[in-house]
């Protein structure tokens, strides 16, 4: 899996970039109830995923096998920090997704380390990422990397059950 | 509402400007000391200046303030800390759109314990639901388990982590 190649993403790849962002948010409710889908959130994200390969504040990364079939993706955006605490400028990492069948073998780690090439190549030096807390394996992954905890964000359900 | 609170938690006003200022650089001052990852930038007071005036007049932020009384003068108490937070509405991408966020809440050291904190938190959250807030939302950084410990008592739980990674160690 080490030749994987990885590349920006493009137009044609929405399609693509759209089952693997469905794929992920399924896992995720999965695990975690909490982060189930909107029902307008596909269609939502078909509209985001245009935008956003058109923002010089974004990229997205593709893990591309044998040519055709993408097996990954991940992306970043840069935006200026609060304005009161270090840093001033800041990206996030909103995006990292393998699909099942081709975890393990170093593609996660490839796609990070290429968004995090180009983000330091825009002279950014802190990027931060959410990981759910119920997904102990992602939290792993990120750690395996030398990502730390900065913030925990606990959640209080308050609608009439 | 605040008539629950005897005196001592209500909406900030106006007059409360140049207080708020102080005890918000007391709050970053002391996360910037518990937390090196958020420490302040040189300008942050000058920004908090400028920012509290404009967030007093959004309809999204909810700023609250904890005073104790002066002696027979119930108009001018001596602000002792602050709560704020706000309704953000998300782009439909998961069920939960109307989240209340408690972003920021400080007592002064000198009045802790005595529950001005919760009543805050209490307030706070009663006026994010009333503004339509389905689900509670508090950041709080790692370094500081003992606000974590009051959420949890408040029954919130552990929904992400936020993590940082710095990239001149690439
Ligand atoms: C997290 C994810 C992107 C990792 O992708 P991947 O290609 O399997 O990761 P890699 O093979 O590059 O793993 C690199 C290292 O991370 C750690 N790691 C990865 N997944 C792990 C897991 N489930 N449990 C423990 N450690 C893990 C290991 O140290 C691993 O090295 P090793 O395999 O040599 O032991 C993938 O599991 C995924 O898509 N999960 C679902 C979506 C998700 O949770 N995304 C993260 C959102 S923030």
């Amino acid at each position: 899996m080490e030749g994987v190649p990885i590349r920006n993403a493009r137009r044609g790849d929405i399609p693509s970039l759209l089952l693997l962002w469905q794929a992920m948010m399924k896992e995720l409710s999965d695990m975690d109830a909490r982060f189930a889908p909107h029902p307008r959130a596909r269609e939502h994200m078909a509209n985001e995923l245009a935008k956003w390969l058109q923002d010089p504040n974004r990229h997205v990364v593709v893990a591309e096998e044998g040519g055709r079939l993408l097996i990954g993706f991940a992306s970043a955006v840069k935006s200026p920090g609060n304005g009161w605490q270090i840093p001033s400028q800041v990206a996030r990492i909103t995006d990292c997704y393998v699909i099942g069948p081709r975890r393990r073998n170093g593609v996660g780690r490839r796609l990070a380390g290429r968004l995090l090439d180009v983000l330091y190549e825009d002279g950014i030096d802190t990027v931060r990422l959410s990981v759910a807390a119920k997904d102990p394996g992602a939290h792993a992954f990120w750690s395996s990397m030398g990502w730390d905890n900065l913030e925990e964000i606990l959640e209080k359900d308050v609608e009439p059950s | 509402m605040a008539a629950e609170y005897p005196g001592s938690v209500r909406a900030a006003r106006r007059g409360d400007l140049q207080q708020l200022v102080d005890l918000r650089m007391r709050f970053l001052g002391e996360t910037a000391h518990e937390e090196p990852r958020l420490r302040l930038l040189p300008d942050a007071r000058q920004r908090t200046e400028q920012a509290l005036p404009v967030w007093m007049g959004q309809d999204d932020r909810v700023l609250l303030v904890a005073e104790t009384p002066a002696e027979g003068d119930e108009e001018h108490g001596e602000l002792v800390g602050y709560a704020m937070g706000f309704l953000n509405v998300w782009p439909p991408v998961f069920q939960s759109q109307h989240v209340g966020e408690i972003a920021e809440c400080y007592i002064a050291e000198s009045s802790r314990g005595k529950g001005l904190g919760g009543a805050l938190v209490k307030l706070l959250t009663e006026v994010l639901l009333g503004r339509g807030a389905t689900v509670l939302r508090a950041a709080v950084p790692v370094t500081n388990p003992g606000a974590r410990a009051q959420l949890d008592a408040a029954g919130y739980a552990p929904l992400q982590f936020v993590m940082e990674r710095r990239l001149n160690a690439l």
